[in-house]
């Protein structure tokens, strides 16, 4: 008899505990924030106030934006504990500085691990998907510290890692990409039939 | 007099900045196309104090031109021309307009309007000029890099930025500042007619293959990192002097642009190669390719990160390893398809 936990709906990640860069300021406090070296950020006005979002279709929890503080995970090989569960995608909101691939380890409850691509298109203004991406947010404008740009706005993507390992998943590594930034996380379930295995 | 050349349009490619975008836009107005030319050569060079603070950054052996660094298989070449002041910069560069020919110019992205950094951030950048009006005391410029602009600014306010000091003010100033601007502006050469270039055909590209590969894996000639080689000693020195405590952010960073730049425009030569040859397998190389220059992106944020967040060596190393593993598979594969062709 194999046991198994059985996930119906998709699973919401809390990233807040490996948030450590702050990629979204408000326009009184520009110089709050640093998503790329240069100190751009995302405005806020036009992103979701915090809490649980639908993008595309697909549940997620996104930071709540704070003077200042990290709202955002710059992968640097963080491991996130998962849910255990049968999942088919994980997927994510990410930008990234200049687009860029990456692994990800998937850990699995059997001791197996896979690697998993993590494809993630650049943020920057005027700059199309590269890996099929969807846009989940498209700016209109670019905060630099010391101003606002309104000629062009950046773009957070919805991308999706494939979880092909058919057991149960219960950990994640990231890659160690500084120049991957992810905001959001959800773990899709399983689809029959392979969730009635 | 009013002068304005037709046909000049924008390119740019995402992970290449504005000397590709310029240089792109300059050879496909003499009839040449940019990409199966700026696209061909492939490979990995570094001179040690040869590193210019300018987002036009490419490493050149002495005496070869920036445009002749990019594409060494093809007859083309560029010319700086350096001006004494800013009175004989604009002269110049109203003569050529006038003759007919679009130019680059260097400028100060602190002096230009239509770039984010107006008034904000000094930075050594290039744009294309093809046109003015001296009625209305205007010049017509074409910046292909975000925010894409064409259109018109005024004489002074193209002369300032060309005639700028670019001093750094502030710590947002990195890279490509410091230097003075100089005036300076760089004409594109044909060595030969357009139609006399190399045809974008089966030998030309199993040629173009069979040379990148003789790059990667000869010994470095003369002073310098090169080749496959010469990016195991580069990446060994980057990680030793990091871990020494030594800067290396600003060379490491410049290095891993014009790396970067140059594996990502290969990569879509490639792909174009592949696809009009009907080679599936020169395509999924050209995908290989690509990955390179993904971890080109990862590095070059890492240089910038080994000063604000005290980004250390085992990072660096790690990756720079993985890096060159891939890079050895690549050039295999490469060489698979090379011999397939």
């Amino acid at each position: 008899m194999r046991t198994q936990t059985a996930h119906t709906t998709p699973t919401r990640l809390d990233l807040t505990a490996f948030a450590n860069n702050t990629g979204i300021t408000t326009e009184d406090r520009l110089s709050d924030g640093a998503f790329n070296i240069w100190g751009n950020t995302f405005p806020a006005e036009e992103l979701p106030a915090g809490g649980e979002i639908t993008v595309d279709g697909i549940p997620f929890r996104f930071p709540a934006p704070a003077a200042g503080a990290p709202d955002n995970v710059r992968c640097a090989g963080q491991l996130l504990e998962l849910p255990a569960g049968r999942y088919d995608w994980i997927h994510v909101l990410a930008a990234a500085e200049r687009r860029t691939e990456d692994f990800v380890q998937l850990h699995y409850t059997d001791g197996s691990v896979d690697p998993e691509w993590l494809r993630i298109s650049d943020f920057w203004p005027q700059t199309g998907a590269r890996f099929g991406e969807s846009a989940a947010f498209s700016c209109t404008r670019l905060h630099y510290p010391r101003h606002v740009q309104r000629s062009m706005g950046p773009t957070i993507w919805r991308q999706r890692v494939p979880v092909t390992r058919q057991r149960e998943l219960t950990a994640l590594t990231l890659p160690d990409n500084p120049a991957i930034h992810v905001f959001a996380m959800t773990l899709a379930p399983t689809t029959p039939p392979e969730a009635a295995e | 007099m009013t002068t304005l050349i037709d046909d000049v349009r924008g390119w740019r490619h995402d992970l290449a900045g504005c000397l590709h975008a310029c240089m792109a836009t300059l050879l496909e107005h003499r009839g040449v196309a940019p990409l199966e030319t700026l696209g061909a050569a492939w490979r990995f060079r570094h001179l040690p104090g040869d590193i210019r603070r300018e987002e036009y950054f490419y490493p050149r052996a002495p005496g070869e031109s920036l445009l002749g660094a990019l594409a060494p298989y093809h007859p083309v070449r560029s010319v700086w021309h350096s001006p004494a002041d800013a009175a004989e910069g604009w002269a110049q560069v109203r003569a050529e307009v006038g003759a007919g020919r679009p130019v680059a110019v260097a400028v100060d992205n602190f002096e230009l309007p239509f770039r984010p950094a107006y008034r904000d951030v000094h930075s050594n950048h290039m744009v294309i000029v093809h046109g003015f009006d001296e009625d209305a005391g205007t010049v017509h410029v074409l910046d292909a890099i975000p925010p894409h602009f064409h259109g018109d600014i005024t004489l002074r306010q193209l002369t300032a930025s060309r005639d700028s000091g670019n001093a750094a003010v502030h710590d947002r100033d990195m890279f490509f500042t410091d230097v003075h601007i100089g005036n300076r502006w760089l004409s594109v050469e044909l060595d030969a007619n357009p139609e006399d270039f190399p045809a974008f055909d089966r030998p030309h590209i199993r040629d173009v293959v069979e040379r990148n590969l003789r790059g990667y894996h000869e010994p470095a000639q003369g002073d310098g990192y090169a080749g496959l080689d010469g990016l195991t000693a580069f990446f060994a020195d980057m990680g030793k002097r990091l871990a020494a405590g030594e800067t290396v952010r600003d060379e490491l960073f410049v290095v891993a642009g014009a790396a970067l730049a140059n594996t990502a425009v290969h990569a879509d030569w490639l792909a174009l190669a592949g696809r009009a040859l009907d080679h599936p397998g020169l395509t999924e190389q050209g995908r290989a390719v690509e990955r390179i220059a993904h971890h080109w992106s990862a590095i070059r944020i890492m240089a910038a990160l080994t000063q604000s967040e005290g980004l250390g060596a085992a990072r660096f190393t790690r990756r720079a390893h993985i890096l060159l593993k891939d890079l050895e598979q690549v050039l295999a594969g490469l060489a698979h398809e090379g011999a397939e062709l």
